[in-house]
């Protein structure tokens, strides 16, 4: 059932394979690393879909080392995490010994250890399925989760649950006497006499009566299935005329009497809970039983191959190990240092849920990793971590917009920018800031006013266009106007107007558009709907997000959900989603940069601009090193 | 007891004038030499031995790493670290690294390496050459343009001959120059960075009023065609065995 197992080397070199269906996969193993290992999204799951295809890794940072398991997305496999683990340790035992220069050097002979490996794992999972339904001990039981303030209960609490569990067995109950054969009048009055007492009676009251009657009793087993599962509910207060027999208790003194008794049983068991949850904690623990067992077994097995190993770490020795070094990273002793990591960067303003995804991702990567003497585990946690932010923001392509645009000038098409973000995050401004830098690298530019709504944009625009003329007088660049202004008033529809824009720029040789849309929030769907509109049907070379250095944790909130919208409500295959980001207002903050880490993480986009102030030369680019060394200080 | 206090204050005395300052002086300049040595053989082992291949993603540079250090032909991914193996022919050995062309990762990893780089090996995949040729001459720039490179030679490897549409090396000279000649003017309008860097004040490569020809940058660039998988990189061996 898995269609390939990889073990690779961090470097790109394949140390073993095993391709059981002879496809090359390496398309799906490269997307894989560059989706998620180098985007630095490796948390707890370990898992990444693509097409009809789903894999499984596992990072060995020890010896550098990723295994990975290939498998159709349809199948789930449950045993891959013990599979993977179980190669780790079959691996680093075979394997573990070897010295840095030969690690390529030499062969990988591993298929009998796969096999045997693979068939341990497939084992135990077939056994966990047909494993019967053990015993709960107590501590497993829901008895011992509760604590004592949820056991003390007022006598009003529990006569009202048993009466609410008492009417909702009745269905069932009643369910279970189906065709019965036509009978006399008395009979029927002795029958939904019958009912009713069921009606106040438990199950077993109710199974001991059908049997006693004739009728078939269906085995516990059922009842217990049909009372888990969803019942119509039936009100105390409730009912019609029809009930009115059934409620008839005018002849029932003796059964009376032994209701009593069978009440008092059900009153220790109902506390607390719903009977719905108490059967899938008992599937639960029978799989936890089922595991324990099986795990049992694998140890077993490893302790027959691994015997060796064992005494390297007992005693004195392990004793000095800890002091002097050669010890192996556990999550555990990762935590502290992590936790003040976390802290430091939410104090740095970037978003809580971002931090924490980055912590656990450095957490993955250095566990089960071999300190050196001298190295201290804040020092390795501070390395890793910028490393893996260095990492997040270095763009994961070329940005070079005056290339692009002279490419797409040479090709005679208009080189297209839209502009999109929330109310107030300085879209106009930066606009205008991208306008200048343009015209003084000698582009000509056409700037669509598709912000139809807010007052004083066309306006605002229309200063701005006066303004860069001013600076750059068409005298200078051969009588060519350096900016243009493309406005329908307001009101209008900004997709029609950036279509009409975009032709215009086409016919009279304009080299670059820039689009302005109105800020708007991310949960207005209507909104967001007409900002994918204008997108779909203007098809434009960049889509830039604009967002603001200030926004904290809701700049997670606006970009997953421009994203979303942008992919939802186009109709494409592929959706053109964000494309990169402008970063703006960076000189009110100090050091906190927080925001670009965040950003660039939610839509592994690189940031394109950076605005620094309110003048048209305040536009800059961004510097990794700087802004990571400004997060880490 | 005043006796001995005597004793003990003449036997100080002499000791004050018997000392015998060759032994010290003899051992200072010992000391001296063997530390002055140190730091010669220190610096001279921390000058340039390395050689780093560098390139696009998907060019071929693991598979060429393999090819050289360990005379086999693995199937590759997409690198995240780098290789660092030795390479030998006859009695000269070199260090070869193989630097990870994703564009997270490349930077950083060059970084490291660069300031030991003696010679650098960009392998190009001649069989999208034309496709990539701005991300190509892009990478290509940046390595060159970086004064840490300077003093080191670069050979332009054409990887992935094997197949029938590879360009060859001229083609790929001819493009890659009239490209460079395009970066060259974008690299110089691009904007500034936020917190600038001071260290790393990109060199402008060749005559500012000409065209851009590889023959007038101070490296000294030259192509060669080869492929990894028929392990015909015997240009690129002979390269490197001048160079040792």
């Amino acid at each position: 059932m898995l269609d390939f197992v990889v073990i690779f080397t961090k470097g790109g070199i394949v140390l073993w394979n095993s391709n059981e269906s002879g496809k090359n996969y390496a398309a799906c193993i490269n997307s894989l690393i560059r989706g998620v290992i180098l985007e630095e999204r490796n948390t707890e799951s370990k898992y990444f879909e693509e097409d009809h295809l789903a894999v499984q890794f596992k990072l060995d940072n020890e010896l550098d080392v990723v295994y990975a398991a290939v498998f159709q997305k349809v199948i789930k496999l449950n045993y891959l995490d013990t599979f993977l683990a179980d190669m780790q340790t079959a691996f680093q035992e075979k394997f573990g010994g070897i010295g840095h220069q030969e690690r390529l050097a030499i062969d990988y002979e591993f298929e009998q250890e796969f096999r045997l490996v693979l068939s341990a794992a497939e084992a135990a999972s077939a056994k966990q399925g047909k494993a019967p339904k053990a015993m709960r001990s107590y501590n497993e039981s829901q008895k011992s989760k509760k604590t004592v303030a949820s056991m003390l209960q007022d006598d009003k609490r529990s006569v009202t649950n048993e009466k609410r569990v008492n009417i909702q067995e009745s269905p069932p109950a009643t369910k279970s006497q189906p065709s019965s054969p036509p009978r006399s009048n008395a009979d029927i009055i002795q029958e939904n006499r019958r009912k009713l007492r069921e009606k106040l009676t438990p199950t077993k009251k109710a199974a001991s009566a059908a049997a006693s009657a004739g009728l078939e009793a269906k085995p516990n087993n059922d009842r217990e299935k049909e009372r888990a599962g969803k019942k119509p509910r039936v009100w105390d207060l409730g009912g019609n005329s029809k009930d009115a027999m059934l409620l008839d208790r005018s002849k029932d003194a003796p059964e009376d009497a032994q209701l009593q008794t069978i009440n008092n049983d059900l009153v220790g068991t109902m506390q607390g809970s719903i009977r719905d949850l108490d059967v899938e904690s008992d599937s639960d623990a029978a799989d936890s039983e089922a595991s324990d067992d099986s795990e049992q077994e694998q140890q077993e097995q490893q302790a027959r191959r691994a015997l060796t190993r064992k005494p390297k770490s007992a005693g004195l020795l392990s004793y000095f190990k800890g002091i002097v070094g050669a010890k192996t990273l556990t999550l555990s002793d990762l935590q502290p240092a992590l936790e003040k990591m976390r802290d430091h960067l939410i104090s740095k303003n970037v978003a809580s849920e971002i931090a924490a995804k980055l912590c656990d991702s450095v957490a993955t990567s250095l566990e089960g990793k071999q300190m050196g003497t001298f190295d201290s585990i804040a020092n390795m946690v501070k390395e890793a971590l910028t490393q893996s932010l260095v990492r997040i923001l270095s763009p994961k392509r070329r940005i070079d917009i005056i290339r692009d645009a002279l490419e797409s000038k040479r090709n005679g098409k208009p080189y297209t920018i839209i502009f999109c973000g929330v109310n107030g995050v300085g879209k106009s401004t930066n606009l205008a800031k991208i306008c200048f830098w343009l015209i003084e690298n000698d582009f000509n530019v056409l700037i669509a006013a598709c912000d139809t709504f807010r007052a004083g944009a066309v306006e605002q625009l229309r200063t701005h266009t006066r303004h860069l003329n001013a600076l750059h007088p068409a005298a200078k660049h051969n009588g060519r106007t350096m900016v243009q202004l493309y406005e329908k008033g307001y009101g209008k529809d900004a997709a029609g107007i950036a279509m009409e824009a975009i032709k215009y720029a086409h016919d009279t040789r304009v080299d670059v558009v820039l689009v302005d849309t109105a800020g708007r929030m991310q949960d207005n769907e209507p909104l967001m709907r007409s900002l994918s509109k204008l997108i779909k049907v203007n098809n434009p070379d960049l889509v830039l997000f604009v967002g603001e250095a200030l926004v904290g944790n809701e700049a997670v909130d606006q970009l997953v959900k421009f994203n979303q919208s942008l992919a939802d409500y186009s109709s494409n295959e592929n959706p053109h989603i964000i494309d990169g980001i402008v970063l703006t207002k960076f000189d009110t903050i100090d050091d906190k940069v927080g925001a670009a880490i965040s950003m660039t993480y939610i839509t592994g986009q690189p940031i394109v601009f950076v605005g620094t102030g309110q003048t048209y030369a305040d536009l800059k680019a961004i510097n990794v090193n700087a802004v990571v060394s400004s997060l880490m200080k | 007891m005043d006796k001995l206090n005597e004793n003990v204050r003449d036997k100080k005395q002499i000791k004050l004038d018997n000392i015998n300052v060759t032994p010290i002086l003899a051992a200072l300049i010992l000391g001296f030499i063997v530390v002055a040595i140190y730091v010669i053989l220190r610096r001279r082992s921390a000058g340039r031995r390395d050689f780093l291949l560098t390139g696009l993603c998907e060019a071929g540079k693991s598979a060429i790493f393999m090819q050289l250090v360990h005379g086999k032909f693995p199937e590759t991914f997409t690198s995240i670290k780098e290789n660092v193996g030795e390479y030998r022919s006859g009695h000269v050995a070199g260090r070869l690294v193989d630097i990870p062309g994703h564009y997270r990762v490349r930077d950083k990893c060059f970084e490291l390496y660069k300031r030991n780089a003696k010679g650098i090996i960009f392998v190009v995949d001649s069989v999208t050459a034309q496709k990539d040729i701005r991300d190509v001459a892009d990478t290509l720039y940046t390595i060159l343009a970086d004064s840490a490179t300077q003093p080191c030679s670069v050979l332009v490897l054409c990887n992935k001959h094997d197949q029938t549409t590879a360009k060859s090396a001229q083609v790929i000279k001819s493009l890659l120059e009239k490209e460079i000649n395009t970066v060259r003017d974008t690299r110089s309008r691009k904007l500034q960075s936020v917190g600038d860097d001071e260290v790393n004040k990109p060199v402008i490569l060749g005559k500012p009023g000409r065209d851009f020809e590889f023959a007038h940058i101070t490296q000294n660039v030259q192509f060669y065609e080869g492929s990894a998988k028929d392990n015909q990189l015997n240009h690129l061996t002979d390269w490197i065995d001048r160079m040792l």
